[in-house]
């Protein structure tokens, strides 16, 4: 079975601005492997969000290829109808701030995207319980968001974010609303998850106490991605 | 599976239920349009049905006595009787008057006929209290909402008046409340003038005042004969006036209630389009309000038809106990209403269809709000 969880060939994402055509990434190619833990960096502006969202089959690309896993989801054009069923089995998304639904408790957040994609009440609540024991908020399944704390809730975004078992989880700068303690804590559980789980986890971040904390970083620079490997310090432009 | 508008609805339960309480009072409103209707087309009928009339004759080209002013002299009835199919006829009188009611001047519709012939416009199902009417003067029978008791005693004109009997249930076509008199009181009522008044018609050299007018000569026909036919008889011969109890029916419904039942129907058609759309605002913002959510739920990949489904059932939900509490508010207070009020299952029934139907109309607005929610709005960058 391929280590393969994301990759990425010649990916070019430009739109117009008035008559104007602005160009984000261009020609952009990357892989990621599963258990791997990758920052995203780039200056306010450069395209992080837009990368993250193309890989996230949110986004249209302009052209390019993109793989996730083995499966081919993106050739100039989406190989699927079916982008969001993509993101509801494969993807986990976490937020800068936890965007949970607050009119649904925390067990009903983290079982919603599971129970959508037909796995069972008993199946779904059963490993949700899990995920709060391992988060260490089992006790507050049935709260509402408005009723934690900022910390317990971004607890509950990671939760909810691997409840459907994915591939990939696409993080945007996860600790942005977090102090320095707690970053580092979310990012070593980050990590921790990538190895346990094996999921290829890609996360956007401006904090660059995290970095060392991660496998690897890509950087987007001049609309290209440079890739950096935190251990040996080799950097190696892909294109 | 999570039901999606139950959790959104519980998690503000409250502000849902003034929002419906709300439109339920509108709707309430509609609810009482329509049974004030209902009500004037009761009413309407309540006098002829009593009457119960197969023919009745009036000044010739009027529409009288209801809907236009009718004169005709009583011996016509006479003549009537004698006419080959006729089974019985006898002379009415009807006119408006104002009575010194005990609880506020009363205004009221006086029947004025024969309480020793064979025509009784008291429904005796109606008396509630005493008595029909016995002697040819100084009786009265009125309605139990006037406000007078058995025995009391009513000045009307030059002559004072006993209740004899009290009535529920008897209005005019207007509305009025009816109280009955014989048809001499009524004559003298309506047609015999003040004693100056004759003095100075005398001197201006009138002397035609015929108090042996009425308003209406009814008649019943015998088994076998035809209305029409007799009706055109007497059109022809007697240069009357002449209306079956049918017609007499579509006059009243025609030409008396049916510009106060459009007016009544526009308002209410006015009120279900604004029902309409205040609902279809209240989801539009409830949906607004819910547009980061909805975001997020489609980011993570919950499917359209899902976020639709919630917006549809919350519509349904708000159409459905507005009309609820519309249809208690109607219920509690139909009685309370100055004009009768009659509530029918059926015109509730269709209201609650067209309230359904508005709903889903409603919710079509924040249904095109989730369909063009874009995912990417969920986060920043």
């Amino acid at each position: 079975m391929s280590k393969q969880s994301i990759r990425v060939d010649n990916l070019v994402k430009r739109f117009t601005k008035g008559e104007e055509v602005v160009s984000i990434v261009e020609n952009a190619s990357f892989k990621i492997d599963k258990g791997e833990l990758v920052a995203l960096i780039a200056p306010s502006g450069a395209g992080k969000t837009t990368l993250l969202m193309m890989i996230g089959c949110v986004e249209k690309p302009t052209s390019g290829v993109i793989y996730l896993g083995d499966e081919k989801v993106y050739d100039d054009k989406w190989l699927t109808k079916q982008t969001r069923k993509i993101r509801r089995e494969k993807i986990g998304f976490i937020f800068q701030a936890h965007y949970l639904i607050p009119f649904l408790t925390v067990l009903e957040n983290i079982i919603l995207v599971p129970q959508t994609n037909g796995v069972s009440p008993e199946e779904s609540e059963r490993f949700a319980m899990e995920l709060l024991e391992y988060f260490d908020i089992a006790d507050k399944a049935h709260s509402m968001p408005s009723e934690l704390s900022g910390g317990q809730n971004q607890r509950v975004a990671i939760a909810r974010a691997l409840a459907n078992r994915p591939q990939i989880i696409l993080a945007d700068e996860p600790t942005a609303a977090l102090d320095s303690q707690r970053s580092v804590s979310v990012v070593q559980m980050l990590k921790k998850i990538a190895l346990e789980q094996d999921v290829a986890i890609v996360m956007v971040t401006h904090d660059e106490a995290m970095l060392p904390l991660c496998d690897r970083i890509l950087k987007i620079e001049d609309k290209k991605i440079i890739s950096s490997k935190i251990e040996g310090n080799t950097q190696e432009t892909l294109v | 599976m999570i039901n999606l508008a139950q959790k959104d609805i519980s998690h503000s339960l409250g502000k849902f239920l003034v929002t419906a309480m709300g439109v339920g009072l509108l709707l309430g409103i509609v609810i009482v349009m329509i049974g004030i209707y209902r009500g004037m087309i009761v009413e309407s009928e309540i006098l002829i049905n009593d009457i119960n009339a197969d023919l009745w004759i009036v000044q010739e080209s009027t529409l009288g006595p209801f809907a236009e002013a009718s004169r005709i002299h009583e011996d016509l009835k006479d003549s009537v009787r004698v006419i080959d199919g006729i089974k019985n006829a006898e002379a009415l009188t009807f006119q408006n008057i104002q009575l010194p009611s005990p609880l506020k001047p009363t205004r009221v519709v006086a029947v004025g006929f024969d309480p020793h012939g064979t025509f009784n416009p008291i429904n005796p199902e109606r008396i509630v209290e005493g008595r029909d009417l016995q002697r040819s003067h100084y009786e009265i029978v009125i309605s139990d909402n006037v406000g007078f008791s058995l025995g009391d005693s009513i000045l009307l004109g030059r002559d004072n008046y006993r209740v004899v009997g009290i009535t529920h249930g008897s209005v005019s076509s207007g509305g009025d409340p009816l109280v009955y008199i014989s048809l001499k009181d009524a004559q003298e009522l309506q047609f015999l003038y003040t004693n100056n008044r004759i003095r100075n018609d005398r001197d201006r050299g009138i002397k035609n005042n015929d108090a042996h007018m009425v308003n209406a000569i009814v008649a019943r026909i015998h088994e076998g004969y035809s209305v029409d036919n007799i009706a055109k008889e007497l059109r022809r011969f007697k240069h009357k006036s002449v209306f079956t109890q049918a017609q007499q029916h579509d006059i009243l419904s025609k030409n008396l209630i049916e510009k106060s039942s459009k007016q009544i129907g526009m308002f209410a058609v006015i009120l279900i389009i604004v029902s309409t759309i205040i609902i279809s605002l209240i989801i539009y913002t409830m949906t607004l309000e819910k547009m980061k959510e909805i975001a997020i739920m489609k980011l993570i990949g919950i499917p359209n038809s899902m976020i639709i489904k919630m917006v549809v059932q919350e519509t349904l939900l708000l159409g459905l106990l507005a009309f609820s509490f519309g249809a208690i508010f109607a219920n509690l207070s139909y009685d309370k209403f100055p004009k009768k009020v009659v509530l029918e299952i059926p015109d509730s029934i269709a209201l609650f269809v067209v309230i359904l139907i508005a709903s889903v109309l409603a919710s079509f607005i924040g249904v095109k709000k989730v369909v063009s929610a874009d995912p990417t709005t969920a986060i920043g960058g």
